[in-house]
């Protein structure tokens, strides 16, 4: 048997990012995989010793680009744990439904992008009129459709009135009253229930050696969420339900974060009767460039679309932060999970295996 | 001669009409492009249409920053494509660079490389800015004024220096 | 478990009276340790329930001339997150690599490695290139490595004076 040298990505149809793995195929199969990660890398962690406290803001939200949301809000709380700041209770309530239309808009790219390895492209025709619909929120709300720069450290930018809270549940009552369409059209396509099930299985005892997690992890069984777990915001007063599944295959993962778009809604629903009435910015000392934040370090986390998302600040009590990591959620599955899992996966699944496990370049790259 | 001259303009208005554009993803550009391919904003209506391979490409779309690392893909990329072709840039960093001005890995200014037809500004250009981006380019292609490749084939020395600065001597392989 | 009880137990069972464990907040706990120490105090650490690694990650602190590599752990039992912190001389910094505990270490390990230069023993990637391609400097996460000296250098902007292109830009709005 020969062995052949396969560069797959960057430039591929089946790549979601600019990412390339090296794959060794033998026939279809593949024997050895290498992620070949960097062709994002920008040097976030440099860029941001540079800038001021109150300017990095207008550059984290691109670490991810399908989610920059959770950027925002993990550095925020990273620095308000550094500072002992607290955060006004509806400044808290607006995080929680930034964060989880956010998630919505991920998911449903995420159901329409595997329209591209399976060749549904009704898929994502349907599944990203969704996600603009959401857009068009953060635009009502903060003016911009992908970058939006919303949350800050002590609270958000600016309010939100009555006629957007209405908008946004408009919005997300239109969204359900078609997710059971999404459900026909992709969850029962043949297509899909061919190419999918049992395509790029995980069991358990890889996830926690990879240490993937978010849906990835739940579709192995494990019930681990970061808002259940670890509450932050105010997710410990929200009724809402963490869907798992037995059996992990590219179906099930998919499927879960269909489940996942459902909570959201329901958790969106609370937020909206629930929210209170105030102020929504605790400001800090002094005008946004003077800013100094205490000595100290702290490990803000989230738990994003794809898992656990945390920034790692030290701080020396400067108007610049020290040293920032950030820890993208993707991470463990997009290097080690790739050289550990793939092997053994057909040529025409490694696309699908890279699709559902949300590996996410720019995150991974940094 | 005339007939020539009758024969080009009438081929650019036919080009100008079936542009397929690179799935390349250089950059964060890119998150704004399912939307414009898709239902909302439909851009195959322009007659544009995404291309998996370079080779029957038309359009290379550097969507917002570039590394190093992938500067050295895309100009790999972008040889490969037969001409008439065109590059769009996208965003402000590929105009000066940006907010990453300072970064170590990504280039400042994209012109320096490749020869860009058009630049969208903004961070990121909205889908409507992108189609309105993309009929300003078919315009040009009409018009003949769209010869960025020409311009690369003339300058090759220039473009060539440039690159081995940013990525040295080996500008196709890596160590 | 509250975490005065987990912290409790921790120095009850490890045997080191000396640690000395600091709250950033009701979930989170700092502690540094001997570099020495590292492994043993991870092992132990992963059997009483901290089996996710969730960061490993280095800060320059290059006033004090050391290398400070941070490991972020979580427990889903305990609910609690744990920092374990070491310090290592900046002068040719080696440490252990924990590759053996945690495989996913190795890429981790291999990010420190590449932007700080810092060496695992043990880890087989050390010195590869990974992130970055063909890179020709110091380790660029160092704090003396000067991003915008190195930007001007190989990423120059053009020169409008000696310009001799005849091409206009065109920027649409």
């Amino acid at each position: 048997m020969k062995e052949v040298k396969l560069f797959h990505g960057p430039n591929h149809p089946g790549m979601h990012g600019n990412f390339s793995v090296h794959l060794t195929v033998d026939g279809d199969t593949v024997k050895k995989a290498k992620p070949n990660p960097g062709m994002l890398h920008r040097g976030f962690e440099k860029l941001m010793e540079r800038r001021l406290w109150m300017s990095n803001i207008a550059l984290i939200p691109r670490v991810c680009v399908p989610e920059p949301d959770i950027n925002e809000t993990v550095y925020s709380m990273a620095v308000e744990k550094i500072e002992e700041l607290e955060v006004p209770e509806r400044a808290k309530y607006l995080r929680v439904i930034i964060l989880e239309l956010a998630r919505i808009a991920v998911h449903m790219m995420s159901i329409g992008g595997i329209g591209g390895p399976t060749g549904v492209y009704t898929a994502p025709n349907w599944a990203l009129n969704e996600r603009d619909m959401i857009l068009d929120i953060f635009e009502k709300i903060t003016g911009h459709r992908i970058y939006h720069m919303y949350i800050v450290p002590g609270g958000v930018r600016q309010d939100i009135n009555e006629e957007i809270l209405e908008f946004i549940e408009n919005t997300i009552n239109d969204i359900e009253s078609r997710l059971k369409d999404y459900y026909e059209i992709i969850f029962e396509s043949p297509i899909i229930h061919k190419r999918l099930k049992g395509t790029a299985p995980l069991t358990k005892e890889q996830a926690l050696d990879w240490g993937v997690t978010g849906p990835g992890l739940r579709s192995t069984g494990v019930k681990y969420d970061v808002r259940k777990k670890f509450p932050y915001l105010v997710y410990d007063k929200l009724d809402f339900d963490i869907p798992i599944a037995e059996e992990s295959d590219a179906y099930t993962r998919l499927y879960l974060k269909y489940l996942e778009v459902k909570q959201s809604i329901k958790i969106i629903r609370q937020v909206l009767s629930d929210i209170p009435k105030g102020k929504v910015r605790n400001k800090l000392m002094g005008t946004a460039l003077k800013w100094k934040i205490k000595e100290g370090e702290a490990y803000g986390k989230v738990e994003s679309s794809r898992g656990e998302f945390g920034y790692y600040i030290v701080s020396t009590g400067g108007r610049y932060p020290y040293r920032i990591q950030v820890r993208g959620a993707s991470y463990p599955q997009g290097l080690y999970g790739i050289e550990a899992g793939l092997p053994g996966t057909r040529l025409e699944d490694v696309s699908i295996w890279l699709d559902t496990m949300g590996v996410c370049s720019p995150e991974v790259d940094r | 001669m005339y007939t020539k001259k009758l024969m080009e303009k009438i081929k650019n208005i036919i080009r100008g009409h079936s542009l397929f554009m690179l799935h390349y993803c250089t950059g964060c550009g890119a998150i704004e492009l399912p939307p414009t391919m898709t239902s909302r904003f439909d851009m195959e209506r322009l007659g544009i249409a995404p291309m998996a391979t370079p080779r029957q490409a038309d359009i290379l779309l550097i969507t917002g920053y570039l590394s190093a690392k992938t500067l050295r893909r895309v100009i790999y990329t972008y040889e490969q494509m037969q001409s008439p072709k065109w590059v769009v840039g996208f965003g402000s960093c590929t105009i000066n660079g940006g907010i990453y001005y300072d970064s170590y890995s990504t280039i400042n200014e994209l012109d320096l490389y490749l020869p860009v037809d058009l630049y969208l500004a903004g961070c990121m250009p909205r889908p409507e800015a992108i189609i309105n981006g993309f009929e300003r380019l078919i315009e040009k292609i009409e018009n003949g004024d769209a010869d960025g490749w020409k311009h690369y084939k003339q300058n090759r020395e220039w473009y060539k220096k440039n690159q081995k600065q940013a990525l040295g001597d080996s500008l196709y392989t890596t160590r | 478990m509250e975490q005065k009880k987990v912290i409790e137990k921790i120095s009850n069972e490890y045997g080191i009276k000396k640690i000395k464990f600091k709250k950033i907040e009701n979930q989170q706990f700092k502690v540094k340790i001997n570099k020495k120490e590292i492994i043993n105090f991870l092992t132990y650490l992963k059997n009483i329930g901290f089996w996710q690694l969730s960061l490993i990650t280095a800060v320059d602190w290059i006033d004090n001339n050391q290398f400070e590599i941070v490991y972020n752990l979580v427990s889903w039992e305990l609910e609690q997150h744990i920092i374990v912190k070491t310090f290592i001389p900046r002068e040719n910094p080696r440490i252990t690599s924990i590759i053996n505990i945690w495989p996913v270490a190795k890429y981790y390990e291999w990010d420190v490695n590449e932007y700080f230069g810092v060496v695992f023993d043990g880890n087989p990637n050390n010195g590869k290139e990974l992130f970055l391609e063909n890179w020709d400097d110091k380790p660029p996460m160092r704090k003396d490595f000067d991003p915008l000296n190195y930007s001007k250098e190989k990423f120059p902007e053009k020169e409008y004076k000696n310009f001799r292109m005849k091409r206009k830009r065109e920027v649409i709005e």
